[in-house]
């Protein structure tokens, strides 16, 4: 059986397109991979639903930030892959810098003693 | 731009986009198949768990689509192309749909259409919304718009701080001769200013200076159609000298073809004011139209409060003591008072369109309740609900669209029709159907497809799957539903009654305005007037209008003929004042004045005038030294109150010694002389050959004809030209067209409400069946089993009658508190006239409740014949 996730976090409201655009940075990957891939770095605290990886991942096509192409997977079969474009590659170091400023701020809302002691 | 393209690109590989992305889920499944596999689970299993962590497919597909742009515009090419098929499967329904959209909005099309020619498009001045009139403000006197006297407006110009210029112009009808045959133009003086003022030039040559107004040169500006008229368009007219009431004039500028100004569209020449320096300090002599420009950041209330200020300082000196001025907007002068007309008619149409639209509401609401089955079962196989309200509001902007183009196939012959109430005073206005109407009417369409789609697409799409699947297709409605359609009956009863009440307030006035006594005889008189500038002198002047009208009389065909100063019913404001015998020229009051009229002998017998008492001019009246008058009712109620005038002796116009003393010989009875919709004034006549007092000549004759007025009219002037071949004649009319030019505006108004209340009238009684008979045909197996259970046949049409009579009682007090409220706004249109609102409400009561009662007969009666039998088989 597959191990449940004792809690799993809800995925944040445009989050998505950031995990997406992250995974894709390590090379070409079609639509499984990215979900498995995303669900095991986050030690399956995040599980993304199939309902939404594939309009995220062709709303991202649409943008031009992925571009995808057909290839065969490990086990031989043919598969939609997807890859980043420079323009993806741009867009990820701004979503990721607008993403660490989002999280510094809400670490020192919620830790507000840390700041004291600095 | 960019994505665009890459749209577009997409849009061309749809099918193969399709198909990749079937063969991608297709992937994803298999792969997450497999991996539950290696997790333990069986093939069988895993496929089936693989399959229900994707969740719908068909969603997904969906929401996946929907990330490449374009479906919505694909969709709604969808749903169109769906809409039209319904559309062609109930023809029935859609041609009832479509006939009362067009209904609706050919006519709100339509007066957009006028509206916006008269009140919305630029006047053809240069930043025309800063242009205003300024007029004296004499409430004191009962009158708040007069002209202004050069005294004051010369001031004006010189001290005022918030306009740029002020310009204005004066009567000054020209007899233009010489070069062909005498004609008789509508001409204006006016300052330099009135250019600049304006801020409009010449087609070709140019504008007259202030140096030549100053200096009294002699030049024309003329009009773009007297150029082509007369001239022939020729281009060496600049410098041509033409004759202008037989003094030389060179023509300098013809203005473009567009150009027209106070107070008529039809002024040929416009020539300088030049007026004499006495004229400068006159005070009394009232006879200029003012107009000005704001300087940039005035506002109309500083102009207004800075102007009467100032008036009150320039006046100081004036005998009639100090006054304020009025600041109109141009636009709002001009538009006068057609502009209540088309507000009231446009607020009509508008009502009339959401009565069309709550009728459509109506018959969608029943309409979707009997596709219930259809939402259920697409409900069930995952439509979504807000994709099921953009299928039926598409559906609804389908009907729209081809309602507006029949409206608007309907809106082109009330546009001929409405174009004769563009008003005098602006320029002739063809309405057409331009790229502003069609926006409107697109606009229109859309609003109207919310108004009558939204509704029933919420309540068509809110349907359960489970319980509409379970009615097994037939139509089914809650007591909800009832709620909301018996509102919606309500509000269009209500509007109805509303626009029947204006209309039938309107048609008591017009009825009015219709029976107004003219103190006239009206049928059978020809009117004309000519010009008598060439005879100043007084011996000349009467010899060649008693020989003219002896000419005249001896016609076959004209039963008498006399001459006035002023065609009646025509206006001219000019009044003077009066001195009664025994009063002080130092104290009399500023209410004291009266309109003033030279007739001739025959003047009042030719007319049909009648007399409350004395008598009329007669044959011994001969030139004198202490001639006669006659007054009208009014100046013989106002300055003796139950006594008789006659006998009293009075001075008017020239007040000094030198003035004649006049003997009150006869009271007439009241001649609407300032027009059918205008107030009566006290009024003096004198006869023309009796004194030499200088003012008003007797120019406009009246002919008492026994045949049809236009045969005669060349024999006319025939007979004048065999008196003086020179001898401009003008403004050739019947009194009939007099008075149907006065009544235009409130006989078309009157009419476009009437049909609007009509029509809403069976827009409303239309819903109200319908409504009914829905309900019937829902409720058969409930009245089957009633029936069945014993109830008598007359019972049933009772209850449906007494809810349609509740309904239709319910609008109607409802509508009768909105008239109450929306006829205030139309006062003006009432000119003056107090309707019997009892009469008019009862009217409209009255015709509402039969009219309801025949359309809730129909389905009540139908309700009664209900076959018990027949209605339960079908459960």
């Amino acid at each position: 059986m597959r191990r449940e996730a004792l809690s799993r976090v809800e995925l944040l409201q445009g989050t998505l397109d950031l995990l997406i655009l992250r995974t894709l940075l390590a090379g070409p990957a079609h639509g499984h991979a990215v979900a498995k891939h995303i669900q095991r770095t986050s030690e399956d605290l995040l599980q993304v639903e199939t309902g939404s990886l594939y309009p995220a991942l062709h709303r991202l096509e649409a943008k031009g930030w992925i571009a995808p192409s057909w290839d065969l997977s490990e086990k031989g079969k043919r598969a939609r892959f997807y890859r980043l474009t420079p323009l993806g590659r741009k867009q990820l170091t701004a979503e990721r810098s607008k993403w660490e400023a989002f999280s510094r701020a809400m670490t020192l809302v919620l830790n507000p003693a840390d700041q004291g002691t600095q | 731009m960019n994505s665009f393209f890459r749209k577009l690109r997409w849009l061309t590989r749809r099918s193969g986009k399709e198909a990749e992305l079937k063969e991608e889920l297709q992937f994803h499944l298999e792969e997450e198949a497999k991996q539950r596999q290696e997790d333990g689970l069986t093939e069988d299993k895993a496929r089936w768990a693989a399959r229900r962590e994707l969740g719908n497919l068909l969603v997904v597909e969906e929401n996946t689509r929907a990330a490449w742009g374009w479906t919505r515009l694909e969709q709604l090419a969808f749903d169109a192309g769906y809409g039209l098929r319904q559309v062609r499967r109930n023809p029935a329904f859609s041609a009832i749909a479509i006939a009362t959209l067009a209904l609706g909005i050919g006519g709100i099309a339509a007066m957009f259409s006028a509206v916006d020619a008269v009140l919305i498009r630029p006047l053809p001045y240069g930043d025309a919304d800063r242009l205003v009139m300024l007029w004296d403000d004499f409430t004191g006197e009962g009158r708040s718009g007069h002209m202004p006297a050069p005294a004051e407006w010369l001031e004006w110009r010189r001290h005022n701080v918030v306009f740029t210029d002020i310009a204005a112009t004066q009567p000054g009808d020209a007899t233009l001769s010489g070069d062909s045959e005498p004609e008789q133009v509508p001409a204006r003086k006016a300052t330099a200013s009135l250019w600049s003022v304006l801020g409009v030039s010449p087609l070709i040559g140019r504008v007259f200076t202030e140096e030549e107004d100053e200096k009294g040169v002699r030049v024309a500006v003329i009009s773009h159609g007297l150029w082509q008229r007369r001239y022939g368009g020729a281009p060496d007219v600049l410098g041509r000298k033409i004759s202008v009431n037989d003094s030389p004039y060179e023509v300098i500028g013809v203005m473009p073809r567009e150009f027209f100004f106070m107070p008529a569209r039809d002024i040929d020449l416009w020539i300088p004011a030049s007026f004499p320096a006495a004229m400068k300090t006159n005070f009394s002599w009232h006879d200029a139209q003012v107009v000005a420009r704001l300087k940039p950041g005035v506002t109309l209330e500083r102009a207004q409060e800075s102007m009467a200020a100032l008036s009150r300082q320039v006046t100081a000196k004036d005998f009639r003591g100090p006054h304020a001025v009025v600041v109109k907007p141009l636009r709002e002068e001009m538009a006068g008072k057609t502009q209540t007309a088309l507000i009231v008619l446009l607020c009509a149409s508008a009502a009339l369109l959401l009565i069309a639209c709550v009728n459509l509401a109506n018959l969608l609401m029943s309409r979707s309740t009997t596709r219930g089955r259809e939402v259920a079962l697409r409900t069930a196989l995952g439509a979504e609900r807000g994709r099921l309200v953009a299928q039926f509001l598409t559906e609804s902007l389908v009907l729209a669209v081809l309602g507006a183009v029949a409206g608007l196939v309907l809106a082109m012959p009330a546009m001929r029709f409405l174009e004769t109430l563009v008003p005098e005073t602006m320029g002739r206005v063809r309405l057409v159907l331009d790229w502003r109407v069609l926006a409107f009417c697109s606009g229109v369409a859309m609003v109207a497809t919310l108004i009558f789609g939204l509704a029933p697409a919420l309540r068509g799409s809110r349907l359960a799957p489970q319980k509409g699947l379970r009615e097994g297709g037939r139509g089914t409605a809650g007591a909800r539903s009832h709620w909301l359609q018996h509102s919606l009956i309500v509000i269009e009863t209500a509007l109805a009654v509303v626009l029947l009440t204006s209309g039938g307030l309107l048609l008591q006035t017009f009825q009015q305005l219709r029976n107004t006594d003219l103190g006239i005889r009206s049928e059978k008189l020809l009117t004309f007037e000519t010009p008598l500038f060439r005879y100043r002198d007084f011996d000349r002047r009467v010899a060649f209008v008693n020989a003219q009208l002896e000419q005249i009389r001896a016609i076959p065909g004209v039963v008498n003929a006399g001459a006035i100063s002023r065609i009646p019913l025509t206006a001219g404001d000019q009044a003077t004042f009066y001195l009664l015998a025994g009063q002080s020229r130092d104290n009399i009051s500023r209410r004291q004045v009266a309109l003033t009229r030279v007739v001739t002998r025959d003047y009042f017998h030719t007319i049909g005038a009648r007399l409350r008492e004395g008598r009329f001019f007669e044959i011994f009246d001969r030139r004198s030294e202490s001639p006669v008058a006659i007054v009208n009712e009014s100046f013989a109620d106002r300055n003796f109150p139950g006594r008789s005038p006659l006998g009293a002796r009075l001075k008017f116009g020239n007040l000094n010694e030198k003035g004649y003393w006049y003997t009150i010989t006869g009271v007439v009875k009241e001649i609407r002389d300032r027009g059918v919709t205008e107030e009566l004034k006290p009024t003096i006549y004198r006869l023309h050959e009796q004194a030499n007092q200088s003012g008003d000549q007797p120019s406009g004759i009246v002919v008492r004809t026994a045949v049809e007025p236009a045969a005669i009219v060349s024999a006319v002037r025939q007979a004048i030209w065999s008196v003086d071949k020179n001898q401009p004649l003008w403004r050739v009319r019947t009194l009939e067209d007099i008075v149907d030019g006065q009544l235009s505006t409130p006989t078309q108004s009157t009419t476009l409400l009437s049909v609007f209340a009509l029509l809403a009238l069976l827009l409303a009684s239309l819903g109200l069946y319908g409504v009914l008979s829905y309900a019937v045909t829902q409720r058969v197996n409930e009245i089957g089993v009633r029936m069945a259970l014993g109830a008598r046949s007359s019972e049933i049409p009772l209850h449906f009658g007494k809810r349609g009579l509740a309904l239709t009682l319910t609008g109607l007090i409802i509508g009768l508190a909105l008239a109450a409220i929306a006829t205030r706004s139309m006062t003006s249109l009432l000119y003056g006239f107090r309707p019997e609102y009892v009469l008019t409400v009862t009217a409209v009561s009255f015709i509402l409740l039969v009219v309801a009662a025949l359309a809730c007969f129909v389905p009540a009666r139908r309700a009664s014949r209900v076959d018990p039998v027949i209605a339960l088989r079908s459960e």
